[in-house]
C-alpha cells in the first residue's frame, strides 16, 4: 500500500522533473554553454521539486489550522514573514548546492580514507537479511538512529555557548508558526549537514534512497512549530513529538534558559527525553523566545535581528563577544 | 493509468509493443537459457535495475555504491564491472544475471572505465577529481601505475588499436587529450569544442568521432594530425556512441534534441534520425540479432527499446532515477578498438 502511494508520487515527481528540465532548464544550460552541468542540474532539480512539494503540503495542511484553532492569538503575522524566507531557502536546496560545492569534496575524501584504512562501517539494513532490508523496516531503523543522534545534537546546541548563539536564531522567534522550523543560522545548518553526512557514512544510509525519510521528518517538524491547538493525547504524544511538547522547549524559563537549563530536546521522537530524564509533559501555554528579549526588568530587551541578514550577523557578533 | 511521460512518446506504441512482445515470447519459448538480464545503472539511486530481456519486466534491483555511471565487461568476459564514482569502488558482477561477485575498494572516482585492446591496461577517468588513473592489468588484478592530473572533468575514454594510446575527452576544458600508456604521460591535448563527451574510433584507427554535448554535432578528428576535419550535424547535445555492427554505421545519442542519429562512418555523414524518444537518450546496447537497440533515457527514468527494422520506439520500461549505463550479455559485438 505505502509502496504504491510512494510509487505514484514518484511517478508524478519524475514527470514534473522531466518536463521542467527538458522545457526550461536544459535549453537554458545549452544556450549558456553550460552543458557540463547537464547531469548534476537534472539530478538537483529532483530535490528542488521535493522541497517545493513539501512547502505546498505543509501550507495546505497547517495554515488553515493556524487560522481556525490558534494556540496563541496574534495581532498580525508580521514576525513570521522572515521565517517564510528561511523555509524557501532551505527547501529550494540552496544549502544543498553550497554543500555540494564546499563540503562534498571533503566527504568524498573522508570516504576514500575510510576505505583505504578499513574503517568498518555498519550496514544497518543488512543486520537481519529479509527483515531489516525491507524498505519500511530499514526506513524505520534509520529514522530511529538518526533521531537519536538528532537529540544529542540538539542538546549540544544548548550546552555549548558558541553553538547556542547560533541556535538562538531559531529560538529568537517569539511567534512560532508552521514556518519556524527552518529558521536557523547558516553555519548551524552547515554543521548539521556535515554531522549527519558523517554519521551516514558509518551507518550506510543512502540519503537519495530515503526521500520519504527527509520529507516525513520535515513535515513533522513543521507540525511541531505550528501555532495551533493540536492535542496528540497521552499516547500519541509519547510516540511523536507534539506541538505542545516542542512549544514547551521554546518556552522562556520553562523549556530552556539558553545554555543553562532545558527540556524536550527530541527532534521527532520524545523517547530520548523520557530515557534521559529531560521530558516535560506540562502543556501550559507560556511565552516563547529568549529571556533577554523581554522588556526590563525580566530581560534586557535585546534584539536578535528583524530580518534574515541581521539575524545572521548578530549571531556572529554575539559569538565574538563571548570569545573575547 | 496513463503513462506519465506520454507527452513524449506515441501512445499507440504500447499496443504495438505488446503484439511484438507476444511474437518475441513465442519465438523464444523453445530456448531455456540461464536467466539473462538487461542491466541498467540508476546513477542517482545507487542501484542497478535488472530487466527480463523478453518480457521487458523489471525483475529485481540490486544495491551498488553511490553514483554508478558506467559499466565495462572484463576482457575474459567473466565479469561486468560497475564503477561507483562517488563510492570510489568497483563492483564485479555476473554479466548474465547481475549478481555480485566481488568488490574492489580504493579506486578513486571511477566515472568512466576501459581496458586497452591488448588487455595490458585498465584506465579510469575521474571526472570529479580531474584525473586519469592508469592501472596495469594481468588478467585478474589491477595495479595502479600512475595517477595523471589532466584538464577539467575527463569524461569518456577510447584507445588506439595497438593499445599504446588512450584518448580522453575533457568536458569542461573543451579538449581531447591523448595519453601514452607505456610512459603514462600526456602526449598531447587539442581543442575540439563545447563539452566533448563520447568517443568512437573509425576502422583502421583513421578518425575519432567526438560527441559534442554542448553543440549539435559530432566532430570528426584526424587524431594523427590533431585536427578537426569535419563536423557532422546530428542533433543538440550529441553524447555517446554504439556500433551497429553492419560494417557501415554507428548510432549517436543526442541528449538535448532527444534523438538518436545514425552515422555512416565511411562517408562521414548522417543517414537518419530516430525521433519520438523520451528525454535524455544516453548509453545504448544492441541485441545480438541487431534488431533492437536499447537506450537509457537519462532525464526520464526510463529505458527504451527501439526496433531497428523501422527505427521506432516500441517499448519503454520504468527504471530508477537517472539511468545511465546499460548492458546485456546477448549483444552484437562492438567494433574494435572501441571499448566494449
Ligand atoms: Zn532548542
Ligand atoms: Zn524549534
Amino acid at each position: 500500500m505505502i509502496n504504491e502511494i510512494i510509487n505514484h508520487l514518484e511517478d508524478g515527481i519524475a514527470a514534473l522533473q522531466t518536463l521542467l528540465y527538458v522545457d526550461a532548464v536544459q535549453p537554458l544550460l545549452f544556450r549558456l554553454g553550460l552543458m557540463g552541468y547537464d547531469e548534476d542540474t537534472y539530478d538537483a532539480l529532483y530535490w528542488v521539486i521535493v522541497g517545493v512539494l513539501q512547502i505546498v503540503v505543509m501550507y495546505a495542511l497547517l495554515r488553515p489550522l493556524e487560522a481556525l484553532i490558534p494556540a496563541e492569538p496574534w495581532r498580525d503575522r508580521r514576525e513570521t514573514r522572515v521565517d517564510v524566507i528561511y523555509t524557501w531557502i532551505a527547501k529550494l536546496g540552496v544549502f544543498n548546492i553550497a554543500f555540494f560545492f564546499l563540503l562534498q569534496p571533503v566527504f568524498d575524501h573522508l570516504q576514500s580514507l575510510m576505505a583505504i584504512h578499513n574503517v568498518p562501517n555498519i550496514e544497518l539494513d543488512a543486520l537481519w537479511p529479509g527483515v531489516t532490508d525491507q524498505p519500511l523496516a530499514s526506513f524505520l531503523i534509520y529514522l530511529v538512529v538518526l533521531d537519536f543522534a538528532g537529540y544529542w545534537y540538539h542538546r549540544w546546541q544548548h550546552r555549548f555557548g558558541v553553538w547556542w548563539e547560533l541556535h538562538a536564531v531559531h529560538h529568537s522567534q517569539r511567534q512560532m508558526s508552521l514556518w519556524s522550523d527552518d529558521r536557523n543560522h547558516v553555519l548551524d545548518t552547515v554543521i548539521q549537514a556535515a554531522f549527519f553526512a558523517g554519521l551516514s557514512l558509518f551507518i550506510g544510509v543512502e540519503p537519495g534512497q530515503y526521500v520519504m525519510l527527509t520529507a516525513v521528518g520535515n513535515l513533522l517538524q513543521s507540525v511541531q512549530h505550528v501555532n495551533a491547538r493540536l492535542p496528540f493525547g497521552p499516547v500519541l504524544e509519547r510516540v511523536l513529538v507534539s506541538p505542545a511538547f516542542h512549544r514547551r522547549h521554546h518556552a522562556i524559563g520553562y523549556g530552556h534558559e539558553g545554555t543553562r537549563y532545558g527540556c524536550n530536546f527530541g527532534v521527532l521522537l520524545p523517547w530520548w527525553d523520557m530515557l534521559f530524564g529531560t521530558a516535560s509533559w506540562n502543556a501550559t501555554l507560556e511565552p516563547t523566545g529568549i529571556r533577554d528579549q523581554l522588556a526590563p526588568p525580566a530581560g534586557g530587551q535585546r534584539s536578535y535581528g528583524e530580518g534574515w541578514w541581521s539575524q545572521q550577523t548578530y549571531a556572529i557578533a554575539r559569538i565574538v563577544e563571548r570569545l573575547r | 493509468m496513463t503513462h506519465p511521460l506520454s507527452r513524449f512518446a506515441n501512445p499507440s506504441l504500447r499496443r504495438r509493443a505488446q503484439v511484438l512482445l507476444l511474437g518475441a515470447l513465442m519465438a523464444c519459448s523453445g530456448v531455456a537459457a540461464a536467466a539473462t538480464r538487461v542491466i541498467v545503472l540508476d546513477s542517482a539511486e545507487a542501484q542497478l535495475t535488472l530487466i527480463d530481456p523478453t518480457t521487458h519486466k523489471v525483475v529485481d534491483t540490486q544495491p551498488t555504491g553511490k553514483e554508478p555511471h558506467h559499466l565495462m565487461i572484463t576482457p575474459d568476459r567473466s565479469s561486468l564491472i560497475v564503477a561507483n564514482s562517488v563510492s570510489n569502488s568497483l563492483l564485479f558482477i555476473d554479466p548474465r544475471t547481475g549478481q555480485l561477485q566481488r568488490r574492489m575498494e580504493g579506486v578513486d572516482d571511477p566515472y568512466q572505465l576501459g581496458f586497452s585492446p591488448d588487455h595490458r591496461w585498465f584506465v579510469t577517468a575521474a571526472l570529479r577529481l580531474n584525473r586519469v588513473d592508469v592501472y596495469r592489468y594481468d588478467g585478474h588484478t589491477m595495479a595502479l601505475a600512475k595517477r595523471i592530473p589532466i584538464g577539467k572533468t575527463p569524461s569518456h575514454l577510447n584507445f588506439s588499436s595497438d593499445g599504446k594510446t588512450v584518448f580522453v575527452t575533457l568536458q569542461d576544458s573543451g579538449e581531447l587529450a591523448a595519453i601514452d600508456l607505456a610512459t603514462q604521460t600526456i602526449a598531447w591535448r587539442m581543442p575540439v569544442g563545447n563539452a566533448p563527451a563520447g568517443l568512437w574510433m573509425t576502422p583502421g584507427d583513421k578518425y575519432l568521432l567526438v560527441g559534442m554535448t554542448g553543440e549539435d554535432d559530432v566532430a570528426v578528428v584526424d587524431w594523427h594530425k590533431r585536427q578537426v576535419v569535419k563536423r557532422i550535424p546530428t542533433g543538440r547535445g550529441a553524447h555517446n556512441f554504439r556500433s551497429l555492427d553492419d560494417g557501415r554505421h554507428v548510432a549517436a545519442s543526442n541528449r538535448v534534441s532527444n534523438t538518436i542519429s545514425i552515422i555512416d562512418y565511411v562517408a562521414l555523414t548522417k543517414t537518419r534520425d530516430i525521433t519520438g524518444l523520451l528525454p535524455g537518450p544516453d548509453d545504448m546496447e544492441l541485441t545480438a540479432d541487431k534488431r533492437y537497440l536499447w537506450v537509457t533515457f537519462r532525464f526520464a527514468r526510463h529505458v527504451g527499446v527501439i526496433d531497428m527494422s523501422n527505427y521506432t520506439l516500441v517499448d519503454t520500461i520504468r527504471v530508477g532515477r537517472s539511468p545511465h549505463g546499460i548492458y546485456f550479455a546477448d549483444r552484437a559485438p562492438v567494433l574494435g578498438p572501441n571499448p566494449d
